[in-house]
């Protein structure tokens, strides 16, 4: 496409826009609203919805937006009369079999045919008919549902699947009142791309089963992030509100994802929301009441911290190593190596490689869209980490320095998202041969609990608790925020650091929290005044 | 449209606005005390519990979830009710019903009494004359959680004689085509 722009005028305006751009991506370039909904910035022209009807001065019938090239002096308008009418009447003709499904159709909130009704419509229904009834609760595979009343056959989904995924499972079967968006025989919507349907279906005909009946889209708030379910670091926003997080869904963004994000990456919130999280830190063996028979004791992490820190500084470092994972921060791991290096001296910093698909081989894997076979946000950054420290190690060596007992202590800063790491286990029993065993984490786990002798379990902050720095596999930095809290008094590997260095930390800023007591009902004291 | 009227200056000089209120107070005490209609003092006081109090028709008093046809909820679990609710005392878990014509209802559903302000929000709220505010008033309870009422008090207490029929029928609309 030509970088040269040619002058219109959108809505009287006079504006610039790309040479050879389409009327509406025209419009959407400086911030024009209009009504759509088969177009979409991410797939093929289809022009079949009827919406974007735009009046073009010197032409005496309404035109579509999204199918018509934007020429040299071009008049624009889609605020006059005659647009909102044809746009109104569209409307209607969309819903005229639609059935009164909004108070249990998951859509509802961010419904195109919601949104456009209220802008609009705000008509009476004048058709005399009744409506045509079709599937409802259809099962389209593993993670989507299809009710076939209320699509109005945009065929987003059909081209997506051709398109994007090119998996070509959906079409479009019958014809007039009766086309059906359905799959063939014996073939579901089963591809790791499946749920973007569910979010550039522009109505609730597509919904996502993980999603299905949990929550209403307004009473959830959002915060944007990075997905953390593999080294391409997708943009993505989690929903949450008070009762816990919901759903994933991808943000567009040119250098990374798009507009697309893979179903993987859309199950990560399960592994922050709080029934998968560690609360307390846990200590056990000598020194606690689990030699007098009593057990582990449960201690505030922060105490915990300051306590392994204290041994680990009186041993001046001697015997101890620390294991890293791909899945924290560039500044995690800068403070951590930091007080490893410098305070303690140590060298003894050893990468747990996690291969999800086999041999080593498999982290160079890529599916050709989006997901690849590191399952670690930020493993490149770790790589960074460790060569600015000059740290060169080989897992073997931890090994050989558990069997001849060179390594008494072993501190490890576990993976977040336990899901991607098959030999957790493996490496449980592993690592436990220690005389002295610190691990942190932030999800709870059976095999470490099962532990006996002298562990020390920290509660870690999850990615959406903290704010830090994602490498991804092309060398991208990306920022993520801290946007809410789970876990109260979880720390952070750069406060962890700060600890074991026996230096206090400053109380954490506040943010939203989720399930922590009863707050006022969001929903309505935002809504103004009565 | 409404108004706001913001108050005038003069309401600043509040402490005429007090006497002449407790003027007015303590007049009707005196006058109630010592003025007699047909033998009997006005004092409009019930002896209540033996005489009780008829409230009219409209009266918001306790929650009552209604029941279609066939005895079952008519609640679809939209939370319209608990999104509009001020007090924010309406819990409401959704789940997936057997039968594909009902698709939504909820599992669990529960109004915390003691939060609430009667405001009849949840009534206006609903879309399917799921919930009404009924007529009783009188609700006594051993401890705080018999004050959070749950599916089974709220649409078949006994009181309700096996539940109240919604006005509201789906098999009727979609057989008239809506
Ligand atoms: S698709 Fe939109 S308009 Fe239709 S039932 Fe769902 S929320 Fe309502
Ligand atoms: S299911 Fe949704 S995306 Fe697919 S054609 Fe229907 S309305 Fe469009
Ligand atoms: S009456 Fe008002 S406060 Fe009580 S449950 Fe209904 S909406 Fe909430
Ligand atoms: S009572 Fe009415 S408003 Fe409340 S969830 Fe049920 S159907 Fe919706
Ligand atoms: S958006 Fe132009 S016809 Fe659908």
């Amino acid at each position: 496409m030509s970088t040269n722009t040619i002058p219109c005028t959108i809505n009287g305006k006079d504006v610039e826009v790309k040479e050879g751009s389409t009327i509406i991506e025209a419009m959407k370039a400086n911030g024009v609203e209009i009504a759509h909904y088969c177009w979409h910035p991410g797939l093929s022209v289809a022009g079949v919805c009827r919406m974007c009807m735009v009046e073009i001065e010197g032409n005496p019938r309404l035109q579509i937006a999204c199918n018509t090239q934007v020429v040299k002096g071009m008049k624009i308008n889609n605020t006059s009369d005659k647009v909102k009418d044809a746009v109104k009447w569209t409307l209607d003709f969309h819903l005229i079999n639609h059935p009164l499904d909004c108070p249990i159709c998951d859509q509802a909130g961010e419904c195109g045919l919601q949104d456009q009704y209220m802008h609009y419509g705000k008509y009476e229904p004048e058709m005399a008919e009744a409506k045509v009834k079709k599937h409802k609760v259809v099962d389209l595979g593993p993670r989507v549902v299809l009710d076939s009343e209320r699509c109005i056959l945009c065929s987003r989904c059909v081209r997506f699947t051709d398109e994007v995924s090119k998996t070509n499972e959906l079409g479009i079967f019958n014809r007039g009142d009766r086309a059906d968006i359905s799959t063939f025989p014996g073939k579901p919507l089963d591809n790791n791309y499946s749920m973007n349907t569910v979010d550039i279906c522009p109505v609730g005909a597509l919904t996502s089963k993980d999603f299905r009946f949990r929550q209403r889209a307004w009473l959830l708030k959002e915060h944007q992030t990075v997905c953390t379910g593999c080294s391409t670091g997708c943009s993505t926003k989690v929903f949450f509100n008070k009762e816990g997080l919901f759903r994933v869904k991808p943000v567009y963004n040119e250098q990374v994802n798009g507009h697309w994000m893979c179903d993987i990456g859309r199950d990560v919130y399960k592994f922050v929301n709080k029934e998968a999280r560690l609360f307390d830190a846990k200590v056990s063996g000598k020194g606690t009441g689990a030699g007098n028979g009593l057990g582990a004791e449960w201690i505030l992490p922060k105490r915990a911290a300051l306590k392994v820190g204290e041994t680990l500084r009186a041993n001046k470092g001697k015997g101890v190593a620390l294991v890293l994972t791909g899945q924290h921060t560039v500044e995690e791991y800068d403070a951590l190596l930091g007080f490893f290096k410098n305070d303690l001296g140590s060298d003894r910093v050893f990468h747990w490689v996690n291969t999800v698909g086999g041999g080593p081989e498999s982290l160079e894997a890529f599916d050709g869209l989006l997901l690849r076979g590191d399952r670690n946000p930020n493993t490149a950054g770790l790589k960074e980490s460790l060569q600015k420290f000059g740290i060169k190690t080989q897992w073997k060596e931890l090994l050989e320095g558990l069997a001849s007992g060179a390594i008494t202590t072993v501190v490890v800063a576990g993976p977040e998202n336990q899901t991607f790491f098959p030999d957790f286990k493996a490496k449980v029993v592993e690592l436990s041969k220690a005389p002295r065993l610190i691990w942190l984490t932030a999800g709870k786990n059976l095999d470490l609990d099962n532990l006996t002798g002298d562990v020390t379990l920290i509660p870690l902050k999850s990615y959406l608790e903290k704010s830090g720095t994602f490498v991804n596999h092309a060398g991208l930095r990306q920022k993520i925020a801290k946007g809410l809290t789970i876990v109260p008094n979880a720390l952070s590997l750069t406060e962890v650091a700060e600890l074991f260095a026996g230096r206090e930390i400053e109380a954490a800023e506040s943010c939203s929290s989720i399930g922590v007591g009863r707050v006022q009902n969001e929903a309505t004291t935002v809504r103004g005044s009565l | 449209m409404s108004l706001v009227q913001r108050p005038k200056p003069i309401a600043n000089w509040f402490l005429p606005g007090i006497l002449s209120g407790m003027g007015l107070t303590f007049s009707k005490l005196f006058w109630n005390l010592v003025t007699y209609v047909g033998g009997n003092r006005r004092i409009p006081t019930l002896n209540y519990p033996e005489e009780k109090y008829e409230y009219s028709p409209r009266f918001k008093g306790n929650h009552v979830l209604t029941v279609k046809k066939d005895g079952s909820l008519r609640c679809t679990a939209c939370m319209l009710c608990a999104t509009n609710c001020p007090a924010d005392c309406i819990t409401i878990v959704a789940a997936e019903h057997n039968d594909p014509t009902v698709e939504k209802y909820p599992i669990s559903y529960q109004i915390d009494v003691l939060r609430c302000v009667f405001c009849g929000f949840c009534e206006e709220a609903c879309p399917v004359d799921a919930i009404r505010m009924g007529p009783e008033w009188q609700t006594p309870g051993l401890n705080g959680a018999s004050f959070n009422y749950d599916i089974m008090q709220l649409a078949y207490r006994p009181q309700l004689k096996g539940g109240i029929a919604s006005v509201v029928d789906e098999k009727e609309r979609h057989e008239a085509g809506i």
